[in-house]
């Protein structure tokens, strides 16, 4: 992925969003169905559910130079597998207090829950994730790291 | 090496638009391992899908990726059509360049630029896909049906109709369950017991249905189509095989006191009886705790007049293992009884009565013969007040939820009463009239213009005895909450619908979820009504939600056809998502440390354990396996494993890893 | 002292276990180093004071000690948690090994057979960080974001994935760690900032909700790092978000294991 708006050379965010087919994912698909319009820069992988959502594919999502991540599934209540958000969000939980100990910047991952439904809502996060994360810019701390402190 | 083939739709202009297919295309060429890529204006069409077939076939394809709509539109077609050329099925993914690409972008450079990504990211996860083959599960052509009321006699009826096996149980003596209670049924008034009956004689004369009453479920165990369930045959201390029905028993048992259920405590019963006259089985069982002889070790009279030596005092509880292939849950609902409420007296007035007890008031098979007499003195009542929603629509107090039938139920009574006392004066005191159905509305009407019976719109505030009359003060909000009070001489709750008893501890054992109310939840509240979140478990009847009658045999032959849709075929094809532990050559056998964290997590309890064994039969290792029967495919498990030795199939850490790496 | 020698030795003789893990002086006055005390003579080397901090539980899952047949192990409090945890875990049945439970104040032994006697003897010793502890976590905490990566930055630079602290642990039991699965290689194997980061990250979520903060990680660790500080963390937040705590029965749920509908977060939008 490119980093630079060849246009006007300014800084355009890289973000990843691992989202859940059921909900997520199908809000996605109506925010296309309706022509919502919605910053480029994000790029989505689906998963079946957020419980498949394994904190480590956040980190490796940095490690390959992202610089912002989203993480969204079904509502509370709502999960196709029923529980499966319920375990992911208790993992969220301690994950995201980690990330933050271990001097990461959390405004770079961003949890949503984002319904079917929700198209316009599905837009609108990508576009405010994409406008914060512009303002942080570059993730350059965590993406240094690559080859560094090779003995 | 792999060998993908790229194929990237225009879908008219709706991705070309936007994109620059031809330029998604060339940069593919430089994808390691892609040999083959081409743009088209329609891939779904037909000649679009006999282009990724040729090329399969030519190129020798160990993969494809089809860059067009969602996956949720064409997967089903693009994988038909690889399978068709001779490609596994599970070889194809789909890149989601329009939803998620051209139609919610400009067209730009940008935009061809995630295609590009959003595709090479496809190609990376196509290389790893491993071949896989649906699932397929074996089904026993047999449905447990619990709940012998309405709903499980029409589920049993219609599967038993098809021609399949039906056990059926139910906890009572008898089947039929409330609405062999109740007297006139809204909106016809025709009389229950008439319509139920010959229902519950067909159950009894189906020789696919197997019944058994005074029973429960002990346990249900494993998966869709393949259940093996134990029923608890409670002792009945009468061999069902010798007796005959005849009744000689009953008529002779000395304990005749006992408050009968069926009458809902308004009439007796003895301590060898059946529930009801129409009872199926009609044959008795004996209730020890009221029964002489276990209290007090004497009388033993059935046993003397029983002409066929049918008594059994020895009997003990049975169980009994059934295999089946599908469940329908219908335990039904249970009422509020008075006691519930304090303002109402809490039940020590024995003219406030239940609704279902107004039921056998009114019925002709009731106490009192049909006689509408009240409780304490048998006198006929002069003014009747009817109460509805009591503990219903009451967060505060009661229950939050609308019970559904009470309305209507409420204006049958109040017609009923009517139509047996026309110079008497009916009262109902509702928070508002939901009587939303066919003729419903109308048969509200009625009650109001033909039978003249009176609407106070307003709630109760307290019930009190004074002179052998019952005194309900209430307010009637359309006149400002003027203050109201009637002197009544029979007051009429319509207590609220709650879950039968025992329906939580039963919804565990099916491992099926249940709401705050412990009424079983649906798969999902619009498309899926009659599923639970278990595969293979379906529901019926007011155990789900309170419900009325056409509504719960609706709902009960629409689980009788999933159930049988389930039986349609001797086998059950599934998608082959589902987690795997895996298996390594000894002395390891399998990374899996065997800590089965996993195990708790699962949502479907879909992991079990598995015993590694040498030769000479010692246990070596446990280690987790996933029943793919039961497996819904969520992945839970697979984030949670430490040492990362399960995996999800279609989605797996490799998978994944690539996808990542390919941003 | 002699109490817990008769004790050992009585249990040898008797033949109940085979071996019994405890302590024994170091090369020098102030270590204290791991016993397998075979022999009831050997009864005689085996030390109980305060050197004898050691989380001996690691060796339990071992299988070079599990060779030497049924075990007795001498097990301060924080031991006797971990030996609950990993019942919990499956590792270890009822029965399985003999804890010769030591008082907090390091004086009385106790015999504890079975689960229920080692959860009541756990159960009388409040578990927790110490107040030094939690001063240490509140000053990381109390540091600006950047101050914090610069912080860990400077000590996980330091690291060369020896992974004495993963041997140290006793709940670092896996047969194959996350770092040695390599379809995918999750965790590069050389040690480099990127790959060191992600370790500490991965072992530290590992341990959520498991680790019983007997320190022995990071006292292992050549290089100084403390490690255990993240662990920490997360125990404390466990706690925190969901009245987690590791080591209270063996039959305690795991933290991720489970969930309650109304779990409180502030942070999902
Ligand atoms: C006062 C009153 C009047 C009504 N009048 C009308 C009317 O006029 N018209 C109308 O359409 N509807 C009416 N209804 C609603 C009607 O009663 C219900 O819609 C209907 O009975 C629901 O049937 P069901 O089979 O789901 O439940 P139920 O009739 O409750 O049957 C459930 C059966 O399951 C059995 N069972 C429970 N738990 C277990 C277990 N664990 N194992 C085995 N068996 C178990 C029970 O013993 C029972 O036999 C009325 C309801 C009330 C309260
Ligand atoms: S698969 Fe993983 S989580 Fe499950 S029992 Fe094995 S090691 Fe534990
Ligand atoms: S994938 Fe989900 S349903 Fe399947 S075994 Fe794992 S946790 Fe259970
Ligand atoms: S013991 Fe220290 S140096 Fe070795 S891997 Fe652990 S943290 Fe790194
Ligand atoms: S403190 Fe370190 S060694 Fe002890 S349990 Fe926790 S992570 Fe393992």
């Amino acid at each position: 992925m490119e980093n630079d708006n060849k246009a006007t050379g300014a800084f355009e965010p890289k973000l990843v969003a691992f989202v859940c087919n059921w909900c997520t994912y199908v809000g996605a698909d109506l925010a296309g169905t309706s022509r919502l319009k919605y910053a480029s820069n994000v790029r989505v992988i689906r998963l079946p559910c957020t419980g498949r959502i394994d904190f480590m594919l956040i980190l490796k999502a940095f490690a390959q130079g992202m610089d912002g991540v989203i993480v969204s599934g079904c509502h509370p209540g709502d999960c196709h597998y029923t529980v499966g958000n319920y375990h992911a969000r208790r993992r969220w939980i301690l994950f995201r207090s980690l990330l933050d100990f271990a001097g990461i910047d959390v405004r770079r991952v961003h949890f949503a829950w984002v319904s079917a439904a929700e198209g316009a809502k599905w837009a609108d996060l990508v576009n405010k994730v994409s406008g914060e994360v512009r303002e942080l810019g570059p993730y350059k701390e965590y993406q240094g790291l690559a080859g560094k402190g090779i003995a | 090496m792999a060998r993908i083939g790229v194929f990237v739709c225009h879908c008219g202009e709706n991705i070309a638009g936007t994109v620059d297919c031809p330029k998604v295309v060339e940069s593919m060429m430089h994808i390691p391992g892609v040999v083959h890529a081409v743009d088209y204006k329609y891939m779904c069409s037909d000649p679009g899908q006999r282009m990724v077939r040729d090329a399969i076939r030519e190129h020798k394809l160990t993969g494809v990726v089809v860059a067009a709509c969602s996956p949720r539109m064409h997967e089903p077609t693009f994988r038909r059509a690889c399978a068709e050329a001779g490609l596994n099925p599970f070889l194809c993914e789909i890149s989601n360049i329009r939803e998620h690409c051209s139609w919610v972008h400009e067209k730009s450079e940008a935009t061809t630029q995630k295609a590009i990504d959003l595709v090479r990211v496809m190609v990376e996860k196509v290389k790893r896909n491993r071949e896989l083959q649906p699932i397929s599960v074996p089904v026993t052509k047999t449905a447990l049906v619990l709940g012998g009321g309405i709903a499980g006699i029409q589920a049993a009826l219609d599967i038993a109709n098809c021609g399949h096996k039906v056990v059926l149980v139910e906890r009572e003596p008898s089947i039929g369950g409330h609405m062999a209670q109740l007297s006139e049924t809204f909106p016809t008034l025709d009389c229950s017991q008439c319509i139920m009956t010959p229902r519950m004689v067909e159950v009894a004369q189906n020789e696919n249905i197997t019944l058994y009453t005074y029973s429960e479920l002990e346990s249900l165990d494993g998966f869709i189509g393949n259940f093996k369930a134990k029923i608890r045959m409670k002792a009945r201390s009468v061999d069902m095989n010798l007796c005959t029905g005849c009744g000689s028993c009953y008529q002779k048992c000395p304990q005749k006191k006992i408050p009968s259920e069926f009458n809902t405590g308004l009439g007796t019963r003895t301590a060898i009886y059946t529930p009801f006259l129409q009872a199926v089985p009609n044959k008795p069982v004996i209730d020890r705790d009221n029964c002489l002889y276990f209290k007090k070790g004497v009388c033993k009279l059935c046993e003397k007049v029983c002409p066929t030596k049918a008594i059994k005092y020895d009997q003990q509880d049975e169980i009994v293992e059934v295999d089946v292939g599908a469940v329908v849950v219908a335990t039904g609902y249970n009422v509020l009884n008075t006691g519930f409420f304090p303002e109402y007296g809490y039940g020590k007035y024995k003219d406030v009565i239940t609704g279902l007890q107004f039921e056998r008031l009114a019925s002709a098979s009731g106490p009192t013969s049909g006689e509408i007499r009240r409780p304490s003195d048998g006198k006929v009542p002069e003014t009747v007040v009817f109460v509805a929603c009591s503990g219903s629509r009451d967060p505060a107090k009661g229950l939050p939820y609308c019970s559904k039938v009470c309305c209507m139920y409420t204006a049958k009574h109040a017609m009923l009463y009517k139509h047996k006392m026309h110079e008497g004066k009916a009262y109902i005191f509702y928070m508002d009239i939901r009587a939303g159905g066919k003729m419903y509305e109308e048969f509200v009407r009625r009650a109001v213009e033909e039978d003249g019976v009176n609407y106070v719109r307003g709630r109760v505030s307290r019930i009190y005895e004074e002179d052998g009359q019952l005194v309900v003060k209430g307010a009637d909000t359309l006149l400002g909450g003027m203050p109201l009070e009637i002197k009544a001489d029979l007051v009429v709750l319509a207590t609220a619908m709650v879950a039968s008893p025992g329906a939580e501890e039963l919804a565990q054992k099916l491992h099926v979820s249940y709401d705050a109310y412990k009424f079983i939840s649906e798969a999902h509240p619009k498309l899926r009504p009659v599923e639970t979140n278990t595969a293979g478990v379906f529901v019926a009847g007011a155990c789900q939600a309170p419900k009325d009658i056409p509504e719960t045999v609706a709902q009960a032959s629409g689980a009788a056809s999933k159930v049988l849709q389930l039986f349609s075929k001797p086998e059950l094809m599934r998608e082959p998502v589902v987690a795997v532990v895996n298996r390594t050559a000894p002395p390891l056998f399998s990374t899996c440390v065997g800590c089965f964290l996993c195990e708790k997590a699962c949502p479907y309890q879909a992991i079990g354990r598995e015993e590694i064994k040498a030769r000479d039969g010692k246990v070596l290792k446990v280690v987790a396996k996933v029943n793919a029967g039961l497996c819904q495919g969520c992945g839970t498990c697979v984030a949670l494993c430490r040492s990362k030795s399960i995996d999800l199939q279609g989605f797996t850490n490799e998978q994944i890893f690539a996808e990542i790496m390919a941003l | 002292m002699e109490e817990l020698k008769n004790k050992v030795r009585e249990l040898l003789k008797a033949g109940t276990v085979q071996a019994v893990i405890g302590y024994r002086a170091g090369s020098d006055e102030k270590t204290a180093r791991v016993a397998f005390v075979r022999q009831p003579d050997e009864a005689d080397g085996l030390i109980l004071d305060p050197r004898c901090t050691d989380n001996l539980a690691v060796y339990l899952l071992k299988p070079e000690v599990k060779l030497l047949g049924k075990l007795a192990i001498v097990a301060r409090p924080t031991t006797a948690r971990t030996i609950l945890q990993l019942a919990s875990e499956n590792q270890l049945a009822d029965g399985q090994v003999i804890v010769l439970g030591v008082s907090a104040d390091g004086k009385a032994v106790v015999e504890l057979a079975s689960f229920e006697a080692l959860e009541k003897f756990v159960g009388q010793v409040p578990a927790g960080l110490t107040e030094e502890e939690k001063v240490l976590l509140a000053k990381i905490e109390g540091m600006s974001r950047e101050e914090r990566w610069a912080f860990w930055q400077s000590e996980f630079a330091r690291c060369i994935k020896c992974y004495a602290c993963r041997a140290a642990c006793p709940m670092c039991y896996c047969s194959r760690c996350i770092v040695e699965s390599n379809q995918p290689q999750w965790i590069p194997v050389s040690p480099h900032d990127e790959g060191n980061l992600e370790w500490h990250l991965v072992r530290a979520m590992h341990l959520a909700g498991r680790c019983l903060n007997c320190g022995f990680c990071a006292k292992a660790c050549p290089m100084g790092i403390p490690l255990n500080l993240l662990t920490q963390r997360l125990a404390e937040e466990a706690k925190a978000a969901f009245g987690a705590v590791a080591g209270g029965s063996a039959t305690g749920e795991y933290a991720l294991s489970m969930f309650k509908a109304d779990d409180k977060e502030g942070f999902i939008r």
